[in-house]
C-alpha cells in the first residue's frame, strides 16, 4: 500500500492553512485596544496608548529616557548572547525601526516586566535555545492582545508550535516585535505571509485577486482576507474554503444556477480552486467521514490500512486499491461498532500553490465535459484523508481505479461524478445488451429466412454433374 | 378476418409518447454517461433534456396507470393466477417464438380486446410497467436533485447505489426497446403490429371470439 502524509511539515502546513474566519480588519486589530487590563503593566501600556495619538510623532522621533537607556546597550550592533545551545541570540533592537514602531509608546518595560534595571543584566540567565525563549516570551503578547492570541490558540499554527514543529510561527514569527508597523500586514510588499509562503504568495501575487490588490483595489483580499489573520484553520479540511470564498461572492450560486445542473451539489463536493483554477491538476479526496459524530475520522481509527503510511499521492503508486478500500470500509463498520464510517469525495486542486492561481470568471472552467468524461485528469489522482492531530488532513494515496470498481458502489457511496467515474462493469453489461439487442433479432430474422429459404425450395431438385 | 378495436386512444397516445421518451432517454442517457465516446450534443444540453423528457414520462406514466385503473380493459394487465396455465402459456408462446415460427406454425394467441397480450407479453408488460419503469423514474428524481434529496439517497445507501440501479435498469431498456420493436414485425405482416399500435385495430381470424376463446 503506498500513503504518505501530507502537510505534516511546517511547509506543507502553510500551505494548508485556511480559516473560516469572516474578513477582519486586520487593521483594526493590530491597532492596541483596551482590551482586558490584566496586569498593572498593562493598565500602564492602555493609558499610553490611549495618549497615543497625540504624542505619536513625538515619540516615535525621540524615546524615552529609560528606553534610551536601554537602547544604549542594545542598540549596538553585535549584541548577542551565546545560548547552551550553541545557537547565538541577537540582543540588538534597531532604534530607529523601534522609534517607528506601534510598540514604541509602550516602551521597553512595557514588555520586559522581568527586566530589574537596577540588577540588568543578571548574572546568570540560562536560556535554552532561541525556540524556547521565543515561546516564553510570546505569553507577554498575551497581555494586551488576549483576543488575538486566543485565536492564534485554536489555529493550525498554534497545533504545530504544540506538535514541536520548529518553523511554526508565533506572534513574534509574523510581527517583528521591536518594528511592528500599523498596517504591515495589508501592503502586498509587507504582508508577514509570505515570509513562510513564498511559493503561495507569488501565485497568488499573479491571481485575479492579487493583481486587483496589487492595482490598489483594497476589496481583493489578501492573505489574511481570506485565512484570517490569527485563528488560521487548515484550508483543505472539510469544504475548505467554500464559505470564505461565498463570503464576499454572495451571488457566486445564484449566478451558477443559471447555467450549472446541482449547482448546490457541485458546490458541495467540488472546491471553488478545482474550476477557477484553469491551470490546475485536480485529484479525488475520500475524506474517511463519521457519519454518526458528522465528523471527520481521526487517524487515531488505527485500522490496519493505516498502519504503515508510504508512497506519496502524487508519485506513480497503486495506494490503496479498490478491494482494500472496500475491506478498510468494512473493517470500520464491522459488527459491534456504533458510529458508522463512510467516504466523502471531494474534488479539488492538488497543492496549496494552485489553490491560489485563481483566474478570472471568464478563464474559469464551464466545459462539463472537464471532468464529466471517462479518463478525466481529475480523476487519475486519489487520495484517503483522515483528520491528521493538528487538524491538517493525513492523505494515503488510492489507486484511481477505486471510483470505477464495482466495489465503490459500496464503498464509496458519497462521490459519483456522471460519466468521469462510471463503473466499468455496468459498461460491460449495457454493451452486451446493446449488442444482444441487436444481435437476436437479425440472429432470428435469419433463422426465419432460412426456414423460409428450406421449407420453400423445390422438392427433389436434380444434382448437376 | 376481421377487425376488432384492441388498443383505445389514450393508450396509442401513451404508446407513442412513451415509446418516443423512452428512445430519447437512452439517447442522451448514452450522451452523459459517455461523454467522449459519444459527442453528439453537449453534456449539458444533455442533462437538460433527459430531465426534462423523464418528467414527460413520468407523466405518461399516469395517463397509462389512470387509464387502466378506471378502465375495463386492465383486465389486459390481470396475470395468470393458475401456475399450470401461466408456465403452459408461456411454454406454448416460448415454442412458438423459438421453433414453431420458422415453420411457418400458427401464432398460439389469439388476439381479443380482454386479453390483447400473449402470456410471455403479459409478464413482460407487467415486470416493465409495474416495477421497472416506476423504479426508473424514482431513481431518475432522485438524481435529477441529489442535494434535495439527500436524506432519501443516503437511506438506499448513497448515490452509486441508485446510480447504479439506474444504469442497470437503462441496460434493460436498451435491449427491451430494441427487441420489443422486433417482436412488432412479427405478426402477419411486418407492419401489422405498428399500424394496429396507430389505428387500434387487430385483424382477427375468422372464428376467433372477441374474449380470446376460439
Amino acid at each position: 500500500m503506498a500513503a504518505v502524509r501530507s502537510g505534516g511539515g511546517p511547509r506543507e502546513a502553510d500551505e494548508n492553512t485556511e480559516t473560516h474566519v469572516t474578513k477582519p480588519s486586520l487593521g483594526g486589530r493590530m491597532g492596541l485596544r483596551p482590551f482586558a487590563i490584566r496586569t498593572i503593566g498593562a493598565a500602564v501600556a492602555a493609558v499610553v496608548l490611549a495618549l497615543a495619538g497625540m504624542i505619536a510623532s513625538a515619540s516615535a522621533a525621540a524615546p524615552s529616557e529609560g528606553d534610551a537607556k536601554c537602547l544604549g546597550c542594545h542598540g549596538a550592533p553585535g549584541l548577542e548572547k551565546q545560548l547552551a545551545s550553541g545557537e547565538s541570540l541577537s540582543l540588538q533592537i534597531p532604534g530607529d525601526a523601534f522609534a517607528q514602531s506601534v510598540h514604541s509608546v509602550i516602551g521597553c518595560t512595557g514588555c520586559h516586566t522581568d527586566i530589574d534595571p537596577s540588577s540588568h543584566p543578571p548574572a546568570e540567565n540560562s536560556i535554552g535555545t532561541k525556540r524556547e525563549f521565543s515561546i516564553a516570551t510570546v505569553q507577554v503578547c498575551r497581555t494586551c492582545h488576549s483576543d488575538e492570541f486566543e485565536q492564534w490558540g485554536k489555529s493550525v499554527h498554534a497545533a504545530l508550535v504544540h506538535e514541536g514543529n520548529p518553523g511554526a510561527p508565533l506572534c513574534t514569527g509574523c510581527h517583528s516585535p521591536h518594528a511592528v508597523i500599523k498596517g504591515a500586514s495589508e501592503a502586498m510588499d509587507t504582508v508577514p505571509c509570505k515570509s513562510c509562503h513564498g511559493d503561495i504568495f507569488t501565485a497568488y501575487a499573479a491571481s485575479v485577486h492579487g493583481v486587483a490588490r496589487s492595482n490598489g483595489q483594497t476589496q481583493a483580499p489578501l492573505c489574511f482576507g481570506c485565512h484570517g489573520a490569527h485563528g488560521v484553520s487548515v484550508p483543505s479540511a472539510g469544504e475548505g474554503m467554500k464559505d470564505v470564498c461565498l463570503g464576499c461572492h454572495t451571488t457566486a450560486l445564484t449566478a451558477h444556477r443559471k447555467w450549472l445542473p446541482n449547482a448546490e451539489l457541485h458546490f458541495d463536493v467540488v472546491s471553488c480552486p478545482a474550476c477557477h483554477s484553469p491551470k490546475a491538476e485536480r485529484r479525488v479526496d475520500l475524506i474517511l467521514y463519521d457519519s454518526t459524530a458528522q465528523r471527520e475520522v481521526s487517524e487515531s481509527a488505527g485500522v490496519p490500512e493505516f498502519e504503515s503510511p508510504t508512497g506519496s499521492p502524487t508519485a506513480k503508486r497503486p495506494g490503496l486499491d479498490p478491494t482494500t478500500l472496500w475491506t478498510l470500509l468494512k473493517t470500520l463498520n464491522r459488527p459491534g461498532v456504533e458510529d458508522k464510517t463512510s467516504l466523502k469525495g471531494r474534488l479539488e486542486v492538488r497543492t496549496g500553490v494552485e489553490a491560489h492561481e485563481l483566474a478570472g470568471k471568464s478563464a474559469a472552467i464551464s466545459d462539463c465535459n472537464t471532468c464529466h468524461r471517462a479518463g478525466a485528469q481529475a480523476f487519475q489522482s486519489v487520495t484517503v484523508s483522515v483528520a491528521g492531530p493538528t487538524g491538517i488532513p493525513v492523505r494515503y494515496g488510492a489507486s484511481e481505479k477505486v471510483l470505477s470498481s464495482a466495489f465503490s458502489i459500496e464503498s464509496i457511496g458519497g462521490f459519483y461524478a456522471i460519466g468521469g467515474t462510471r463503473i466499468t462493469f455496468l459498461d460491460v453489461l449495457f454493451v452486451l445488451a446493446l449488442f444482444g439487442g441487436i444481435a437476436l433479432p437479425i440472429g432470428h430474422l435469419t433463422l426465419r429466412w432460412a426456414f423460409r429459404w428450406y421449407l420453400n425450395r423445390k422438392p427433389h431438385e436434380p444434382r448437376k454433374g | 378476418m376481421h377487425r376488432i378495436y384492441v388498443h383505445p386512444l389514450p393508450v396509442r397516445i401513451w404508446h407513442w409518447i412513451n415509446a418516443v421518451a423512452c428512445v430519447m432517454l437512452v439517447l442522451t442517457g448514452v450522451q452523459i454517461r459517455y461523454v467522449g465516446l459519444v459527442d453528439v450534443v453537449p453534456f449539458r444540453i444533455a442533462v437538460v433534456v433527459h430531465n426534462w423528457i423523464g418528467f414527460v414520462l413520468i407523466a405518461n406514466f399516469f395517463v397509462w396507470f389512470f387509464f387502466y385503473l378506471f378502465s375495463d380493459k386492465i383486465r389486459v394487465y390481470h396475470p395468470e393466477l393458475n401456475p399450470i396455465k401461466y408456465y403452459r402459456g408461456n411454454l406454448r408462446q416460448l415454442l412458438y417464438y423459438g421453433y414453431g415460427i420458422f415453420k411457418g406454425a400458427p401464432n398460439p394467441h389469439h388476439v381479443s380486446v380482454y386479453r390483447k397480450f400473449n402470456p410471455l407479453q403479459s409478464m413482460t408488460y407487467q415486470i416493465i410497467m409495474l416495477i421497472l419503469l416506476p423504479i426508473q423514474c424514482f431513481t431518475g428524481i432522485l438524481l435529477w436533485d441529489l442535494k434535495r434529496f439527500s436524506g432519501m439517497v443516503a437511506f438506499f445507501g448513497g448515490v452509486r447505489v441508485v446510480d447504479t440501479v439506474h444504469v442497470l435498469i437503462f441496460t434493460v431498456f436498451v435491449f427491451y426497446i430494441l427487441f420489443h420493436a422486433y417482436l412488432g414485425t412479427l405478426g402477419r405482416t411486418p407492419s401489422e403490429k405498428f399500424k394496429a399500435m396507430f389505428n387500434g385495430f387487430e385483424e382477427v381470424e375468422e372464428g376467433e371470439s372477441a374474449d380470446g376463446t376460439e
